[in-house]
């Protein structure tokens, strides 16, 4: 017997006896016996039954560790997007990229106009018919005007992972970064993603119609 | 570190991150947590990596959902999220992808997996030559360790390790024969 193929029954050794297998290379040529081997243990009494402590556990740990995300109700108002989106391109425009958790900030009072910045018209209403986007790109911000039946949002059209610039897939009705394999939706939010870190939301961008031009709040 | 093509698009076109109320993330969790486990134990083979890949699930999902999406787009959007982080990883531990979660599972094109994968194992098994069922038998259903089958079969206990390795291989090819 190979030492490979010992490596390989080592392997096959931890999986039976329910501990977790180690890391092991160079196993491609024995990727069906691996494959096997994992189905194969689907046979053994009580295969695939969760233990409840660990049920009990994660239940726990999921509160603990993510509690304030899901259960926090950002529900927000005309005024919050507004401002937070004015924000949101004050702050892409300086380079900063924003979390999700900026959304569901406390709403500043009034309607916020950040300092210095301006209504900036980005597109003719009638380039961008109900259900297509448009991206644009005015030197400052990087962003994508969607029209949702007749109502226009504008978001940042920066991946929030390291900033690569996304691409806009019209097709599949997503932006995707050519960076990592993500993908957000046109709301914003992240479709998928490669990464396992935690991919925060795109920050959406203040938006309005003005003498059919699209305007985005921008600096 | 890229994962290999076609493991990375979790999530396809699914629409489950509108919504603004709170999602009852505990009814979530207590509708899903068996089958997601169930799914991943039998791409794994073992608890401890069963546990934590279920614990990487919804630890990653349930904070992206909202009360809009319908229960079934939550239950795919769970094993979209399932079928990512095992790819992760294999590609992480092993380097290659020794099981994968279908990318269409659960819609109707791709139905789900058998509850009890039993019979089909005992038809992969009924269908080995009878040395390759015994050590199979032995190792995987009675758990028994190399040292136990090998003196069970009157071999040596590296013979039944070379039997094991050749009797995976053939069930594989079965299994796959029987897909098809």
């Amino acid at each position: 017997m190979s030492r490979r193929e010992r490596r390989i029954s080592r392997w096959i050794d931890d999986l039976i006896r329910d501990r977790k297998p180690r890391r092991l290379r160079g196993a491609q040529q024995e990727k069906d016996v691996l494959a096997a081997a994992v189905e194969m243990r689907s046979a053994s009494a009580g295969a695939g039954l969760p233990d409840p402590r660990f049920v009990e556990s994660l239940r726990q740990r999921i509160a603990r560790e993510t509690q304030g995300e899901v259960a926090r109700a950002p529900r927000l108002s005309r005024r919050t997007l507004l401002a937070s989106g004015g924000l949101a391109a004050a702050t892409a425009a300086a380079g900063l990229i924003l979390g999700e958790r900026f959304a569901s900030a406390p709403a500043p009072p009034g309607e916020l106009t950040p300092e210095g910045g301006r209504w900036v018209a980005v597109a003719d209403v009638a380039e961008v018919p109900a259900g297509t986007a448009k991206m644009f790109d005015n030197g400052s911000v990087r962003g994508l005007v969607v029209n949702n039946a007749g109502t226009f949002a504008a978001l940042s059209a920066v991946c929030t992972h390291q900033g690569c610039l996304l691409r806009l897939n019209a097709d599949a009705k997503r932006l995707d970064c050519p960076c990592h394999r993500a993908a957000f939706a046109w709301d914003g939010s992240v479709l998928f993603k490669q990464m396992p870190d935690a991919l925060p939301s795109l920050p959406r961008l203040a938006a309005r119609v003005n003498e059919h031009k699209i305007e985005v709040l921008a600096v | 570190m890229e994962p290999s093509s076609g493991t990375d698009d979790p999530a396809g076109s699914f629409h489950v991150i509108d919504g603004d109320r709170p999602l009852d993330w505990e009814a979530v969790y207590r509708e899903n947590i068996a089958s997601i486990y169930r799914l991943l134990y039998y791409k794994v083979g073992n608890q401890p990596d069963a546990e934590d890949l279920t614990s990487q699930v919804f630890l990653d999902a349930l904070p992206r959902l909202r009360s809009g999406a319908s229960r079934g787009e939550i239950h795919m959007y769970l094993r979209a999220t399932a079928r990512t982080v095992l790819a992760t990883h294999w590609q992480r531990r092993l380097g290659v992808q020794v099981t994968t979660i279908d990318e269409n599972i659960g819609s109707p094109e791709a139905p789900e997996p058998p509850a009890d994968p039993l019979p089909r194992i005992r038809r992969i098994l009924s269908r080995l030559p009878a040395n390759y069922r015994r050590v199979l038998e032995l190792r995987f259903l009675e758990r028994q360790s190399v040292n136990e089958t090998a003196a069970q079969m009157g071999i040596s206990a590296g013979n039944a390790r070379v039997v094991q390795h050749r009797a995976l291989q053939r069930a594989f090819e079965l299994g796959q024969e029987m897909v098809s």
